[in-house]
């Protein structure tokens, strides 16, 4: 049986923006979005009927309910054409600068039929043949390698689909943190996606004179999610898509059973997100979690019910509150963070770290719980729309003191969404100005 | 007329597993403690009854010829199956100076004892002119079956003075326990006694102490685990002051806001409690050092568990995490919100290791005890087979 927690998020990342050419239409930045789990994770994933049977000892399959926030730390992309007939990747953030001739990549085109779609997931011979054209190693797993072919394979089949490869010069940077399960591989491949589709004319570029962003049709996002997720599959094999769903959509998004549905408006909340920066590995986490349920069925499944509900309710008062501003909202959503956290201990993702990261913001009224595989890794920390400057720089502060990375940001951004270069700040701007 | 010394003392108790889900129709685990309370009782010379509590400061002697004029209040037919009305401890309260309402431990235990005595004399005989003294291991007021302890103890000490039970310490033998019928009488009479102290209690105290071992609480049934095993343990008292009552409170209130999230935690700890007696109930046939990682695993779950109903508190997370850089497992045992955890000792764990754990646990400002559970019930133990420091708090006259 597989288990799929919702934001696996092992990749790296890609950040995206495009300059203006006097000889192509502008096309204006994008922004990619990292994503995490809010709560009720992991669980079991998708399950099929046929593995009930290898499962004797486990209940029987329950829906486990997930939700997926966007995060507001970005992946920018910045494409403009390129003089020689050439197509240029540059990913400072995983060291890699590489260009190839376009008729180079033309000829590998050929390993994509003519019918060849945003359905098809890549093919063990496809990634080969890109492999050895690129000189990366069989099985090779390092950011650059798994970058670098994900660029690859989406620009040859784009292209493919819809035309001649085009002539870019394509940087990405991003503000999320790599391998944390943030969801930093959907945003580069959501930035990938939309920007190649946009070169090849597969989509509009709705970004108007004067405006400052402009999002995408649902059915040109829609595009843009699936060839997203075809690069997901390149990194990563064999992801959920909600990570990829996210940085498309934005804001909130269900996740059961295989199946996502975006929340329709949800508020926008203000967090503090910490990296506790101690490393772990999400499919250990995972199988220790499986083995728990195995071990203690009638203990662990249980607990996997009440985390639904968490998310369940969560979601119902993620619903409501566009409709109903209230501060009332705030310490239920703060008590679900309590309970969940504490429920995932229970599970046995916990961690030392984890515990002292909630500590910590517990010292200043705030309440926390961990994000994604657990073991280490991610915090969120809910901050009410009246939580002082003073009690957030605070609560920073003691944060870092432990070691940890911290970032102010919030949850329920928006989408893929192209930006006019003088809307971006300085810090963007200067990272996305790199040759 | 009662010519013998004798000593006996009863356990208190803790919850192992399923505080809090058993007010909710849960399974929960009580097991023995081995802090004790001991009682001594000797003829007295006068025809007097003396009781001299130090740890409580109770110091009182009266009449038999006053005690007698108040067995009238007690009716002919009266056993250990009826509980003390109103009109009974109200005079016993001014019969004893004893304000309505009062409840600190000096007065309670007082009443207890004038009761027990009463009641007990009333069905066997006369009261018997008796001195006793009762000292204890066990903090008072922190959930640890104290009250129970003492009433085990009175009921005991009283029936084998009025000769209701037998006195069955023979020569030469360090211990004695009663037959199951007489410890039946015992818990009968004992729970009545926390009656007086308590007003409502479940019963399950006064069972532990009676029984000793481990009992599963359901319900309002209570059934002994046939054998189980002594486990040592560390018991730990934050000494956080907290509300029992407040604690259950907020549990029922957390479970009427979030039921869908809260009802199948409650579930979780019934099967916690389920599992955990299953192993207790292996072990003793099969000793292996098998068992005690899932002992371990369940003390760590139940734990999180009970922070998810909303019982935790900053103190006892200290005392989970002190002992876990130990490499030791504990869990809140009680009411939660302060009060005492329990860490569970494995038999090869290091005496350095556990020395290293109470030190630090002291350095928190905490207590700690190193002890056992699954311990003997109510006993009778020779003089000569006491510790130092029993003997010497009970060689106060």
């Amino acid at each position: 049986m597989e288990f799929q927690p919702p934001a696996p998020g092992q990749g790296h990342l890609p950040p995206d923006q495009v300059a203006p050419s006097p000889l192509q239409p502008a096309l204006e930045p994008l922004q990619g979005w990292g994503s995490h789990s809010f709560s009720g994770q992991p669980g079991p994933g998708s399950h099929h009927p046929q593995s009930e049977e290898t499962l004797p000892h486990a209940a029987s399959p329950r829906p486990q309910v997930a939700l997926a926030v966007a995060l507001n730390l970005r992946t920018f992309l910045r494409l403009r054409p390129c003089d020689d007939s050439r197509v240029c990747i540059h990913l400072p953030g995983v060291s890699v600068r590489r260009s190839w001739d376009i008729s180079c990549l033309q000829d590998l085109q050929k390993g994509f039929t003519a019918d060849f779609d945003e359905s098809k997931s890549p093919s063990v011979e496809q990634l080969d043949t890109l492999r050895e054209f690129a000189g990366i190693a069989a099985g090779a797993t390092a950011p650059e390698s798994l970058a670098t072919l994900a660029f690859l394979y989406m620009c040859l089949a784009i292209s493919a689909k819809y035309g001649d490869v085009p002539s870019v010069d394509i940087l990405v940077w991003s503000e999320l943190p790599t391998g944390a399960g943030l969801g930093s591989s959907a945003a580069y491949a959501v930035c990938l996606a939309a920007a190649l589709l946009t070169a090849c004319g597969a989509i509009s570029c709705p970004l108007k004179d004067g405006e400052s962003t402009a999002r995408w049709t649902e059915e040109e996002l829609t595009l843009i999610n699936s060839w997203a997720f075809q690069g997901e599959r390149v990194i990563h094999g064999n992801p959920s898509g909600v990570d990829n769903a996210v940085g498309t959509w934005g804001g909130a998004l269900r996740y059961q059973s295989g199946k996502i549905t975006p929340l329709k408006r949800v508020p926008t909340l203000r967090i503090l997100l910490t990296n506790t920066k101690v490393p772990r590995s999400t499919k250990v986490l995972v199988a220790g979690v499986k083995e728990k349920i195995l071990k203690f069925p009638a203990i662990m499944n249980p607990v996997l019910d009440s985390i639904d509900a968490i998310s369940q309710e969560c979601q119902s008062v993620l619903e409501a509150m566009p409709a109903n501003p209230s501060p009332e909202y705030y310490p239920v959503l703060e008590e679900l963070f309590d309970i969940n956290q504490h429920q995932l201990n229970v599970i046995g993702v916990g961690h030392p770290s984890l515990d002292r990261l909630c500590r910590v913001t517990a010292s200043h009224g705030l309440h926390s719980k961990l994000t994604g595989a657990g073991g280490g890794g991610c915090g969120i920390t809910l901050l009410r729309p009246d939580t002082s400057p003073l009690a957030v720089e605070a609560a920073k502060r003691d944060l870092c003191a432990c070691g940890f990375e911290c970032w102010e940001t919030n949850i329920g951004a928006p989408g893929v969404t192209l930006h006019s270069s003088s809307s971006l700040d300085a810090e963007v701007l200067q990272a996305l100005s790199q040759s």
